[in-house]
C-alpha cells in the first residue's frame, strides 16, 4: 500500500466540503439532496480509510448502514419533493418559506 | 513518489472524483448534475477497491450508482426545472471561506486525532487469509446483528412512507 492514508482522509474532507458548499449555494431541492449524497460518500471514504489504517472492519459495516440510510433518505426525500411539487408547482427553496417566522 | 499501479489508480480516481463533485454542484442543468453524481459514485467505488475493501466497493456500485441514482433520474424526469437562477452568488461568497475553514478543521482532527485510536484484530494478513467479504459479514452478522435488523426495519418504514407521501389524494378535493 503505497498511498498514505492521510491522502484518503484529505480527499474525504474535500468531498465533504464540496457537498456542504453545494447544499448552501444550490436553489433546487433535488440538487440539495444530491449534495447530501456527496457528503454521505465522503463519510464512506473516511470510514474505509480508517478501517484499513486501524486494522478493523467495523467501519465497512457502518458503510453498509450508510448505504441503507441513503436509500431510505432518497425514497422519502424524493417522495416529499413529489408531494411538494404537486401542491406548489415549484421546487425552489427560496419560495418554500411557510416555516419562516 | 514512486509510480506504481496503486498510486496511478488513486490519483486518477481521486482527481476525477473531485472534478465530478465540483461539476455536480456547479452544473445548472439537473441532468448534468445527476450524471456527475454517477461519476463521483463510480470513482469512490474504485477508491474502495484500491483500499482493499471489495465488498463495500461492489455494494457502492450496486446500491448507490444504480438504485439510488435511478430514483433521482425518475424524479427529475417528472418534475420540470424551475425558471430562475440555479446558483445564488451571494451564498457562494459566504460558503466558500466557511467551507475552507471546515476543511482545515476536518483535516486537523482526522490526521492528528484518530491515528491514536486502538487498532483492531483484522490485520492485512488475516483479512487476506479469510477474505474481506467474510471478515465484514462475520462482523455484520455477529456483533452488529441488531443494527442490521433495525436497518431492515428502517427500509420497510421508508418504503411505506414513500408510498403514503407520494400517493395522489383523490377523494378530498
Amino acid at each position: 500500500m503505497s498511498i498514505p492514508y492521510e491522502y484518503y482522509i484529505a480527499l474525504s474532507g474535500l468531498l465533504m466540503v464540496i457537498g456542504l458548499v453545494g447544499i448552501i449555494i444550490r436553489r433546487n431541492i433535488i440538487a440539495v439532496l444530491i449534495s447530501t449524497e456527496l457528503m454521505l460518500n465522503a463519510v464512506n471514504i473516511a470510514f474505509v480509510a480508517f478501517d484499513m489504517k486501524l486494522h478493523d472492519v467495523a467501519g465497512q459495516v457502518f458503510v453498509f448502514f450508510i448505504l441503507t440510510i441513503a436509500a431510505a433518505e432518497a425514497a422519502i426525500g424524493l417522495g416529499l419533493i413529489m408531494a411538494i411539487y404537486r401542491l406548489r408547482k415549484d421546487v425552489n427553496i427560496d419560495t418554500l418559506t411557510e416555516l419562516k417566522l | 513518489m514512486e509510480l506504481n499501479l496503486n498510486s496511478i489508480a488513486f490519483w486518477s480516481f481521486s482527481s476525477l472524483a473531485v472534478l465530478s463533485a465540483l461539476g455536480a454542484i456547479f452544473f445548472r442543468n439537473l441532468v448534468y448534475t445527476v450524471l456527475s453524481l454517477i461519476s463521483v459514485l463510480i470513482m469512490i467505488s474504485g477508491l474502495f477497491f484500491t483500499l482493499g475493501a471489495e465488498l463495500v466497493g461492489a455494494l457502492q456500485l450496486l446500491i448507490y450508482a444504480v438504485a439510488i441514482v435511478v430514483f433521482y433520474v425518475l424524479v427529475i424526469s417528472t418534475v420540470p426545472q424551475f425558471k430562475g437562477k440555479a446558483i445564488d452568488p451571494k451564498y457562494m461568497l459566504l460558503s466558500i471561506p466557511i467551507g475552507f475553514l471546515i476543511f482545515l478543521e476536518l483535516a486537523y482532527v482526522s490526521v492528528y486525532g484518530a491515528w491514536k485510536s486502538n487498532t483492531g484484530i483484522f490485520s492485512p494478513e488475516i483479512v487476506e487469509k479469510i477474505g474481506n467479504a467474510k471478515a465484514v459479514s462475520t462482523m455484520l452478522f455477529t456483533k452488529y446483528l441488531f443494527p442490521f435488523e433495525v436497518a431492515s426495519l428502517i427500509l420497510l418504514v421508508a418504503m411505506i412512507g414513500a408510498i403514503v407521501i407520494g400517493k395522489k389524494q383523490e377523494q378530498e378535493d
